[in-house]
């Protein structure tokens, strides 16, 4: 904890956190102060006025608390007739020329702009002159709608442009109450991380066309996750929904705070990613093409198993720990050669030293922390000699071409257990489907050697099992997450001091002798 | 205030020219950062074509190496920035309370009745055109005309009709 600090909110004594803002500190202890434009990963900007406390002190009648840092026996007024009065006539100008189109607007239900109206004053409009006509739907690029009539100018999307992708596309054009965002004519959004910008803006004037219509806010599910698009691991909600006589469905990913892994953001690609969890999955067990019930299918698979000579048992990066270890028991056991080669989940250089990672795998530090074999050499021998290939969800698709892979695998049956249909499921023997990573619990290991945890979020009508469970009906000894946890723990000394769901949430950072604590 | 964010688009490519280019070499040394440079070099443009142009607004922010979306801002935050063509000769007449007392409202209805134009507009010939602003900083000497950038003060009707006769 860091150093704290006393002071008073409306007469009574607090004990805040020292070295931030008044509307940090105080937030932190769950009084709030309003405000618009303040956001913590982008500075106090001070314009939207709606954040003017008191501070008894002699200084002027009304600070802003974004601007204040909190200081020890600070007297802070929040519940005063004249600052009310001040919230009060804030909302009452910024909703002049707002079109409180809320029933069709998609940001309704987390709108700061609602919430205020509801918990500071509701003013009654007193305007008898026409509102300002603006743009209602300007495309402004990387997926992002704007609707110049609801912005409140509080420039949180520009100075996000500015300062964090410093791409700068955005700006404020015009004064006044003619005041708007806009892109320059002929330069629109451009950057990787567009998509926060409707997060970031308080109220619905940037939406997502990818999200725009498609859902109520209130009706969504949330669930938090880890996303596996890359090796970073950005911390993430799960936005989900079951519609009635449907199946559950993800609706969008949004960035969710961990200040010692992605802070407020998440990259566009992973915030988009969630599609893949809805869509191209594999469904039905297969075996030869024909769909077949699992345990049918589980049934072939142990005859092959048992037919084959040599096993070759590969795993793929975004598995998670527990379904590692649970593999990589199966393998042992079944006397095969385990390999994690996955050279093509690598793009080099599409990394940006902020979020984005070259490597577009989840865990691969996992698998390096479990001793695992991922050269291309080893995994190509290993396969030229085997008779049986079980192929735990890594895309071989991304690593060869088609015809390479059908000349890797030509003497080698293929036991695909897959998430999602795809060319190498096609190819395969037998196809057993999955669950995403959506769909169970586990644990993944970051760049920066940072353990998170990661609970069930979805639950699908038909739930498939996941890699765990399915390497436990294969013959992996490790029958539950509980069993493969404590395998997990031969390998990870510190997870001795914790049970599987009780990770801290901002995940634990693995120092170099744990992370290189490999048995040989 | 009205809206200024529609910008007119020439169709080509803008440059300063030789005089102007060095003008913004002179200046850019004068200031800490470049940025700085936006206001200037918007004036340079609009010396040099009578208004400023989309193409010339992004020629402006490469040249200075900040983000067009914020050249963007300034030109449309300040209305002394014409962002359409104007007449030949511009004439900017003061409408705040010292020269609007001495008169402004005889020589925006003499410009209105003897050339034809009401503020904001251009003469069909492109000889004028005409526009009210705020307080020109002259009050001692009002009502005040800027024509092209120039002062006439202690305007009246007769010295504007003389004036004008000079212009072309």
């Amino acid at each position: 904890m860091a150093d704290t600090i006393k002071l008073f909110v409306n007469g009574v004594e607090v004990e805040v956190e020292a070295g931030k803002n008044l509307i940090d500190a105080i937030g932190a202890v769950g009084i709030e102060i309003p405000h618009l434009c303040y956001h913590p990963a982008l500075g106090a900007d001070g314009n939207c006025r709606m954040c003017l406390v008191g501070i008894e002190d002699g200084r002027p009648p009304l600070v802003p608390a974004c601007k204040t840092p909190a200081q020890a026996g600070m007297k802070v007024l929040l519940d005063a007739a004249h600052i009310k009065k001040i919230q009060r006539d804030v909302m009452e100008l910024e909703l002049i020329n707002h079109p409180t189109d809320c029933p069709i607007c998609d940001q309704a239900g987390e709108c700061k702009l609602q919430d205020y109206y509801m918990s500071y004053g509701r003013p009654e409009s007193r305007m008898t002159v026409p509102q300002v006509q603006k743009s209602k739907k300007l495309d402004f690029g990387c997926g992002v709608v704007h609707d110049q009539e609801r912005c409140v100018t509080c420039g949180r999307c520009v100075r996000f442009c500015r300062q964090i992708t410093k791409t700068g596309e955005l700006g404020i054009i015009n004064r006044t109450d003619d005041a708007r965002v806009n892109i320059f004519p002929g330069r629109p959004l451009n950057n990787r991380y567009a998509l926060n910008v409707v997060d970031l803006c308080p109220v619905g004037a940037m939406t997502s066309k990818d999200f725009r219509f498609k859902q109520r806010v209130w009706f969504l599910k949330k669930a938090p996750g880890i996303c596996h698009g890359c090796a970073k691991g950005c911390n993430i909600t799960i936005e989900h929904n079951r519609e009635k006589y449907q199946d559950d469905i993800i609706y969008r990913f949004r960035p969710r705070l961990n200040p010692q892994v992605n802070g407020y953001f998440m990259c566009d690609a992973g915030r988009l990613s969630y599609r893949q969890e809805n869509e191209g999955r594999l469904l039905e067990a297969r075996l030869s093409s024909q769909i077949r019930p699992l345990s049918d299918v589980l049934a072939a698979c142990n005859q092959e198993i048992e037919r084959a000579g040599k096993i070759v048992v590969l795993l793929s990066p975004n598995c998670s720990l527990e379904q590692m270890v649970a593999v990589k028991t199966l393998s042992a056991k079944l006397g095969a050669s385990l390999s994690g080669f996955s050279d093509g989940y690598v793009k080099a250089g599409d990394g940006d030293g902020y979020l984005i990672q070259d490597d577009k795998s989840a865990n691969r530090a996992g698998l390096t922390l479990l001793g695992i074999d991922c050269t291309q050499e080893t995994f190509e021998e290993a396969v030229r000699e085997a008779q049986l290939l079980i192929n735990f969800n890594n895309d071989l698709t991304r690593s060869y071409t088609d015809s390479e892979l059908k000349k890797l695998l030509k003497d080698t049956k293929v036991i695909a257990v897959a998430t999602h249909n795809d060319r190498l499921t096609a190819m395969a023997d037998i196809a057993i489907p999955v669950a995403t990573s959506s769909e169970y619990a586990g644990c993944l290991i970051n760049c920066d050697n940072i353990l998170q945890a990661f609970a069930l979020a979805v639950s699908k009508n038909q739930q498939p099992l996941d890699i765990g469970a399915i390497a436990a009906k294969l013959g992996s000894p490790l029958q539950s997450r509980a069993e493969q946890f404590a395998e997990l723990r031969k390998y990870i000394s510190i997870l001795k001091d914790f049970e599987a769901d009780t990770l801290p949430a901002e995940g634990l950072k693995l120092n170099d002798s744990e992370a290189a604590n490999v048995t040989a | 205030m009205s809206d200024r964010s529609q910008l007119i688009s020439t169709g080509k490519p803008f440059q300063y020219d030789r005089e102007r280019d060095a003008e913004f070499e002179r200046l850019v040394k004068r200031y800490p950062t470049r940025e700085s440079m936006i206001l200037p070099s918007l004036w340079l443009i609009q010396e040099q074509e009578g208004w400023i142009s989309q193409e010339a607004i992004a020629y402006v922010a490469d040249r200075i190496g900040t983000f067009a979306s914020m050249v963007y801002e300034a030109v449309t935050f300040y209305t002394m920035y014409q962002l359409h063509p104007m007449g030949r000769n511009h004439l900017c007449v003061c409408r705040t309370l010292s020269c609007w007392l001495r008169g402004k409202q005889e020589i925006i209805d003499y410009l209105k009745n003897e050339i034809g134009i009401t503020p904001g507009q251009i003469s069909e010939d492109g000889r004028f055109s005409l526009e009210e602003v705020e307080c020109l900083g002259h009050c001692g000497t009002a009502p005040v005309v800027q024509v092209n950038g120039e002062f006439h003060e202690d305007m009246n009707v007769d010295k504007l009709k003389a004036l004008l006769a000079t212009l072309k």
